[in-house]
């Protein structure tokens, strides 16, 4: 945690905000999709509140709060009332294990009468060196929170959609796991921090007997694993409960799937689980495959000395270097939470039997043969 | 300072691993004993991760508290388990059976405790750390090439047991048999 108090707070209030982003993006988020939806449709979307309806977010949040909360009489009162924070538990520890930028340099500084620092922080809840382990494994305790949703409420759609949610996500995880097998092939490393790095300067592979080096393309992890991308971005639709892979809350079957029984606070817990996914998703799928907070051409020192000669100190320059590689890997975010918005409202619904066959004898065969191809590759190349 | 930090987890994990032990032998609601035993594969992953081995830890994680469990749970809440509960409350065997459980059980706490003084309370420092892609590599080595044959084998004990339950299921009279 840190070798003083002052280290020990930050890195707690680290977590504490890096959460409170997380949570606090999910109104935008929530507002996007509305207003892409509308524009998709050819309608106009909530325009009413405030400019561009912003504000709509506002009044739903108070709306949220302040709904009379029902609680189905034969429910089993813990699983259902833990249900909901067991849906937000998973995003937020794996969101908080990606690193957003940068780590910040703090030169020793006086404060209370003392000399604290110097301090280094890593733009990251916590560091654990073992991240994509670390990120399926709590990823895989998300269904926990359906399946408790589920059963807890004592109805039968609440849990025909959780056991449905519990097949999916059990058959689409063996695809994610698998599609990840060749990012951590081609690394060689766990450590999220290790392959941004790797994914610095132009795009560099060996092959034929040689180094080749192509100086227009960045080094970036979709060069050399496109199929285990596509997998991996698929198979992420699936764990986020999304379209076209939403038969856990199918309206047309279901009425609301695992959260039939769940009004006000305890549905938006359930809503920020769902979109914390997604950005989990786009943060990775940026990590492993686009290059993270990297940018071509955007060398860290550079940006540093010149936020030097812009603010002169060696403490703020350090700051805003950070900030401006978070702003970077908000970017990629942003386009792929785009494309998980698009996507949405583009493809209809998949049938529950194409679904699994589409997981199982598809998606896994396809994700097991990109495996054992990185395999052969980087034997080839390393012998 | 770290060693008392240390074992302060320790003994959270490993009280929240008996704990949930217990309750998946005390609860009367099959579910509730599955989300339990799910709870004690969780905080044993914890108890790797601070041991430092924090790839086990990922894979009892993803293999056990989130595959294995999920199946188990999935199919306790597909199925009325009404009379399992009173199955196993009455009787005079059963009550010998709870008696003699006691004797044991208060004979593994004793001898745990007799022999982990040393473990819980080191008098030398442990073993230095190493990072997690290194102690991965040092496991992936120790299981592809000296245990190779036993690890193989295991898996061949896997596959064997996936194919009899399905075998046994497909006869006559299983779940899914082909009438």
């Amino acid at each position: 945690m840190g070798k003083d108090v002052f280290e020990v707070t930050v890195n707690i209030l680290k977590m504490f905000v890096i959460f409170l982003m997380m949570v606090q993006a999910v109104p935008i988020l929530v507002w996007l999709e509305r207003r892409g939806s509308a524009f998709i449709q050819n309608r106009l979307g909530p325009n009413r509140i405030g400019p561009l309806g912003l504000l709509q977010l506002l009044a739903d949040a108070v709306k949220f709060l302040f709904k009379q909360s029902f609680v189905p009489e034969k429910s089993v009162a813990p699983l259902y009332y833990f249900a909901p924070v067991m849906a937000l538990i998973p995003g937020a520890l794996a969101f908080n294990s990606i690193p957003l930028s940068i780590p910040i340099n703090i030169q020793p500084f006086e404060m209370a009468g003392q000399t604290w620092g110097p301090y280094t922080f890593a733009f990251q809840g916590y560091d654990l060196g073992i991240g994509i382990v670390f990120i399926l494994g709590i990823s895989s305790l998300a269904v926990y929170g359906l399946m408790m949703a589920g059963w807890g409420s004592s109805n039968k759609y609440s849990l025909m959609g959780a056991v449905r949610a519990t097949a999916q996500a059990i058959s689409y995880e063996l695809a994610l796991s698998l599609s990840l097998v060749g990012i951590l092939m081609v690394y060689g490393t766990f450590s999220f921090r290790e392959i941004v790095d790797i994914q610095t300067g132009p795009l560099t592979f060996k092959a034929f007997g040689g180094e080749h080096i192509v100086s227009w393309l960045p080094n970036w992890g979709i060069f050399f694993q496109p199929l285990g991308a596509l997998i991996f971005f698929a198979a992420t639709f699936a764990e986020a409960n999304r379209l076209p892979f939403d038969l856990p809350e199918a309206e047309g079957e279901l009425v609301a799937g695992f959260h039939t029984e769940y009004a006000g606070f305890n549905l938006l817990l359930f809503y920020i689980g769902e979109y914390g996914h997604m950005m989990v998703a786009s943060a990775l799928l940026a990590t492993f495959y686009f290059g993270g907070y990297s940018f071509p051409g955007l060398n860290p020192a550079d940006v540093l000395t010149y936020m030097q000669s812009v603010t002169g100190g060696a403490n703020s320059a350090s700051i805003l270097t950070a900030v401006v590689f978070h702003l970077v890997l908000l970017a990629k975010v942003a386009i792929f939470l785009w494309i998980f918005i698009h996507v949405r409202w583009t493809l209809p619904r998949f049938r529950y039997d194409h679904l699994m066959s589409l997981g199982w004898k598809t998606m896994l065969p396809w994700a097991l043969a990109n495996a054992c191809f990185t395999a052969i590759w980087m034997w080839l190349g390393h012998r | 300072m770290p060693v008392l930090s240390e074992n302060l987890l320790f003994f959270i994990l490993a009280g929240l691993t008996i704990f949930s032990g217990l309750m998946v032998i005390l609860q009367s609601n099959p579910i509730f004993c599955a989300l339990a035993l799910a709870m004690t594969m969780i905080s044993i992953a914890g108890i790797f991760a601070s041991l430092g081995a924090w790839f086990v830890a990922g894979v009892q994680l993803i293999v056990y508290a989130g595959a294995v469990m999920v199946l188990f749970v999935m199919v306790l809440m597909l199925f009325d388990l009404k009379d399992e509960v009173r199955a196993f409350s009455r009787g005079i065997v059963s009550g010998f059976v709870k008696i003699a459980s006691v004797g044991v059980i208060g004979g593994v706490v004793t001898a745990a405790i007799w022999m982990s003084a040393e473990t819980v309370f080191p008098t030398t420092p442990s073993g230095l750390q190493v990072s997690a892609t290194q102690s991965t590599k040092q496991l992936a080595d120790l299981l592809f090439k000296k245990y190779i044959f036993s690890f193989e084998a295991m898996g061949a004990l896997l596959l064997i047991i996936a194919i009899g339950a399905v075998a046994l299921s497909r006869i006559q009279g299983g779940t899914h048999a082909d009438r």
